[in-house]
């Protein structure tokens, strides 16, 4: 029995808004409800030498005096129209902040998220090639040593040594002043961040990777294999690899805010000029309007790659469609 | 060569955190080209152990510790993984018990047996491929084998399965078949189909083959030779006739006694008191011993060597010593079916 | 009362897999059991033999028809709560795993000990632990076991001690779901040796369910023969054995292995053909209290 692919992704897509609308309601709400002033980022310490009805204008010209929910109609509309409002600290476009700030981010992440899976697929690997044997046992030890390390502690160890003490590397920041497009400069940037970025998910993703390996070495069919005459590459690489690729593929695509949430910490802490500490930033200050766009656009990167190794999961691995099949067989014959 | 396997003296030895069990207890058989020789025992008794040995197939924690492998008069007791690569699928291949997990499920069912063709003729062409496997698919009965290339081991049921397996087994062509319980997860009627196919293959191939099973039935059906085996011993082996009308050990009697078959309208069913001795830390004598209600002193004490009672029969009893007692046997002869 | 202890009228079980797919586990399945009786079912993996025995025991609740035991419709949910204890204390169950169905945390004694408990009843024995070792030692095991764990018990073993749970309670229905399916030929004799005596001595009445019709064939007296959740013959065991009616019945028989060499090797299989097979029809009588499956008209 052959799904309707329209009604599939109709479906997903569905799901997408609803989630999508849900989410931008409960972010607009929590965020208001939290306590502090908005003003306060606005207009900075002048707010304290205003008046009550200095206070009020301004609040009624930032339209924070309505009730929230006439606020979010109006946000909603202002936004359907690409109008995502200004930033209360920046005094400008909320779109422009972003955007000036989003590259440094998807360099950081997108390259960060590429070098941890490669990586955890290539030490899964070897381990699992090497099972029990000394390869495999120092790395599953210093892995596990490596992951017990917290990140922001990590960060400032790294920052003390190679950048204070050994003056090797700069400490913060995405490139020196006056180097915006020098490479070799935001390379030089990049490479204390990145290597905590990497290290902080890929040994979780490595131990995974060979621990589902050896479960399906352990299975029947291996042992098919090395009678018909195969040999260990051919049955790790042809076979093994192959039946946990489509989960792990999903994984990666569930674990891509997992990483991005990674890189806002790391961002905060070595002041790389990127998405991450924005967010920091907006929350701390009441940015309304900022955060109700950060937010947005991290949860909507959620949603959407869940579904997608969703997708991944149901569409690649043929014992997910089995199921479909055997059932309708089952009825047919039954 | 008049043998295609020899196995002598061999000792199998399986690590366990309660100590070494030792699985398989200086086994000695040949394998005659095109026979089909059956290993029969109760779970535990060694006898898939002993098959996966051959093959060198065994888990991580057993080991070969003792005795001699020979294949085709050469001596692969010693030889490494990569050596027997060479040998497997070449010269013998496996069955399973359990078709259902013995296929890889992410690949269709005529790239698996593809890959078992070109693992030994790497350069054969595409077309020629093809065509082999369809013609091993039609060999071990899959029907209508073009239109099933493409499918899923999932689409298939386990009768199918279990022929898919053999065809895998069968590309390229072994001298001899292991086949470990490749019944006993199937339904009786396709139970039945996959037998005859055995049988069919043995004839049409000259496979030699080497079936284990806990099924006295089964083996009726498709054995030549069937070699009894307890608590990691072959306690008795000889022809099918001769194991089934004139078998000469109580451990045999006691099996055949437990069958329904052969106690129609008997109140009750003999059955063999006690259970199977721990490997970890075998008797002294012989094994059966007290399970044995015909068991001598001697049992206690001694293990007893292989008898023989004619060119093809050997039973490891002291009741065939001389000395012993002569016991009428409980069971044997054609007239008890 | 009549002697009729278990009345299946027109059972049919249906499984709901998705929204438009449904299965047929077991289609107006019909057959009785008396009192005493061994009553077997056969029938290959998915032909429904097991749903059957699960709608007895009220483990599903079945799509249609209708479960008489002792006159009480246990399908009825008010007359089933009118008589759960009852029903629960007299009919009792074991399936083919013990290694599943019994809980690894509890030790012997104890899981035999349960039923009882539950249903506070008053151990003839005196204590729980009395009783649970009369209930051991009469299924072969000795006082030793009383304090061991499943997982220090081979499958037999376990076997037993499922056995001796379901005894426990003196049931008057034990229903056994392949009970000797995954037990080495020594000990499956064992266990029907021991059917049998509680048949003889103590009445109770079993429904055997199998695959292994040789067993079958010793154990039972009647037969019933399920294929694709239809009930295709019932008879008597000698009747169905030397005179099978319906096609499939008689390629199942002929796929019985024999151990005997050589009327194995002569014998003739005969194949069924699922597409022949017939689902419309009802069970006729061809010869006394032998059912087959049969389209009325070709008569």
């Amino acid at each position: 029995m052959k799904r309707n692919p329209f009604v599939y992704y109709g479906k997903k897509a569905l799901i997408f808004l609803v989630s999508v609308f849900v989410l931008s309601v409960a972010v607009f709400y929590i965020s208001r409800l939290a306590p502090g002033d908005p003003l306060m980022s606005y207009y900075g310490e002048r707010v304290e030498k205003m008046s009550v009805e200095e206070k009020e204008a301004a609040r009624e010209k930032l339209g924070l005096d309505d009730p929230i929910h006439i606020q979010y109609v109006r946000w909603l509309e202002n936004a359907a129209k690409g109008d995502f409002g200004i930033s209360y600290k920046y005094k400008q476009d909320v779109t422009e902040v972003i955007g000036s700030r989003i590259g440094n981010t998807l360099i950081l992440s997108g390259i960060g998220f590429l070098l941890t899976f490669l990586g955890a697929l290539g030490l899964g690997i070897l381990c699992a090639w090497y099972e029990d044997k000394w390869p495999d046992r120092i790395l599953c030890k210093g892995g596990t040593f490596l992951s017990c390390i917290p990140e922001f502690w990590l960060s400032l160890v790294l920052i003390l040594v190679f950048a204070v003490m050994l003056h090797w590397l700069p400490s913060s920041g995405a490139y020196d002043v006056g180097h915006k497009n020098d490479i070799l400069n935001r390379i030089e940037h990049l490479i204390l961040p990145m290597v905590i970025v990497v290290l902080q998910h890929l040994w979780y993703y490595a131990y995974m990777i060979r621990n589902k390996l050896l479960e399906e070495t352990r299975a029947d069919y291996v042992l098919l294999g090395k009678s018909k005459g195969l040999s260990k590459k051919q049955i790790l690489f042809g076979h093994c690899l192959r039946n946990i690729l489509p989960s792990y593929i999903s994984i990666m695509a569930i674990s891509v805010p997992h990483v991005l949430g990674g890189t806002y910490i790391v961002e905060t802490v070595f002041s790389y000029p990127g998405i991450g500490t924005l967010s920091y930033e907006s929350a701390r200050y009441h940015d309304y309007n900022m955060l109700m766009v950060l937010c947005m656009m991290t949860g909507i990167l959620v949603i959407f790659c869940n579904l997608i190794g969703q997708i991944i999961n149901e569409r690649i691995d043929p014992r997910i469609r089995a199921n479909e099949t055997n059932e309708a067989s089952e009825v047919t014959s039954g | 060569m008049d043998e295609l396997l020899k196995i002598e003296h061999l000792s199998v030895g399986i690590t366990s955190t309660a100590g070494k069990v030792q699985a398989v207890r200086d086994v000695s058989f040949k394998l005659h080209p095109g026979e089909v020789l059956a290993i029969v025992g109760e779970s535990g008794c060694g006898k898939s152990i002993l098959c996966k040995s051959i093959m060198k197939l065994l888990p991580k924690s057993a080991k070969i510790e003792g005795g001699k492998i020979y294949a085709n008069g050469v001596d692969i007791t010693d030889y490494s993984d990569k050596d027997m690569q060479k040998l497997r699928g070449k010269l013998f291949s496996f069955v399973f018990q359990d078709p259902m997990t013995a296929l890889n499920p992410t690949i269709p069912i005529g790239k698996q047996i593809a890959e078992a063709i070109l693992i030994h003729e790497p350069k054969l062409p595409k077309e020629e491929v093809y065509n082999r496997v369809i013609a091993l698919m039609e060999l071990v009965g899959i029907r209508q084998p073009h239109e099933r290339y493409k499918l899923y081991p999932y689409n298939f049921s386990g009768g199918m399965r279990q022929r898919s397996v053999m065809a895998i087994a069968l590309a390229a062509n072994p001298k001899i078949l292991l086949a470990d319980e490749p019944t006993t997860a199937l339904d009786v009627t396709i139970q039945a189909q996959i037998l005859d196919l055995l049988k069919e293959i043995q004839v049409k191939l000259g496979t030699a083959t080497i079936l284990v099973s806990h099924d006295l039935g089964v083996v009726a059906r498709a054995a030549d030779r069937v070699a009894i085996m307890y608590a990691g011993k072959i306690v008795e082996i000889g022809t099918a006739e001769e194991i089934y009308y004139d078998p000469r050990h109580p451990y045999t009697w006691g099996l055949m006694q437990s069958l329904p078959a052969l106690n129609k309208g008997k109140a009750e069913l003999k059955t063999i008191p006690g259970m199977p001795p721990t490997l970890i830390d075998p008797p002294v004598g012989d094994a059966f011993a007290c399970r044995n209600e015909y068991a001598l002193e001697i049992d206690y004490h001694e293990q007893p060597p292989m008898f023989q009672i004619s060119d093809t029969h050997f039973a490891a009893t002291w009741l065939l010593d001389p000395r012993a007692p002569k016991i009428t046997p409980p069971i044997g002869g054609k007239a008890n079916v | 009362m009549s002697d009729i202890l278990l009345d299946v009228q027109h059972l049919s079980h249906v499984f709901k897999l998705s929204k438009h797919l449904r299965l047929n586990a077991v289609d107006d399945v019909s057959f009785q059991m008396k009192k005493g009786e061994i009553f077997g079912l056969v029938g290959e993996s998915g032909s429904g033999k097991s749903t059957v025995a699960r709608c007895i025991m009220n483990i599903y609740q079945p799509t249609a028809g209708k479960i008489l035991y002792n006159d009480i419709n246990v399908c009825d949910r008010r007359e089933f709560q009118k008589h759960h204890k009852m029903l629960e204390e007299r009919r009792q169950i074991i399936f083919q795993d013990s290694t599943s169905s019994l809980n690894q945390r509890m030790k012997v004694a104890d899981i035999i000990a349960e039923p009882m408990h539950i249903h506070r009843i008053k151990p003839p024995r005196g204590r729980l632990r009395a009783e649970a070792e009369f209930q051991l030692s009469y299924v072969g095991l000795d006082a030793s076991y009383l304090d061991k764990y499943p997982a220090e018990l081979s499958g037999g073993q376990r076997q037993r001690v499922a056995i001796a749970r379901a005894l426990s309670m003196e049931p008057e229905l034990l229903v056994a779901d392949e009970p000797i399916a995954s037990l080495d030929v020594s000990i499956q004799a064992q266990i029907i040796n021991l059917f049998k005596h509680c048949n003889k001595e103590h009445g109770f009445s079993i429904l055997f369910i199998a695959h292994d019709l040789s067993m079958v064939e010793y154990l039972c007296d009647r037969v019933g023969v399920m294929y694709h959740g239809k009930l295709v013959e019932v008879a008597p065991t000698a009747e169905l054995f030397s005179n099978p009616q319906h096609p499939y019945t008689q390629a199942l028989l002929s796929a019985i292995p024999i151990p005997d060499p050589i009327v194995e090797r002569n014998r003739k299989r005969m194949d069924f053909d699922e597409m022949t097979f017939e689902r419309e029809g009802a069970l006729t009588e061809v010869a006394p209290d032998h059912f087959v499956l049969r389209k009325e008209d070709r008569q």
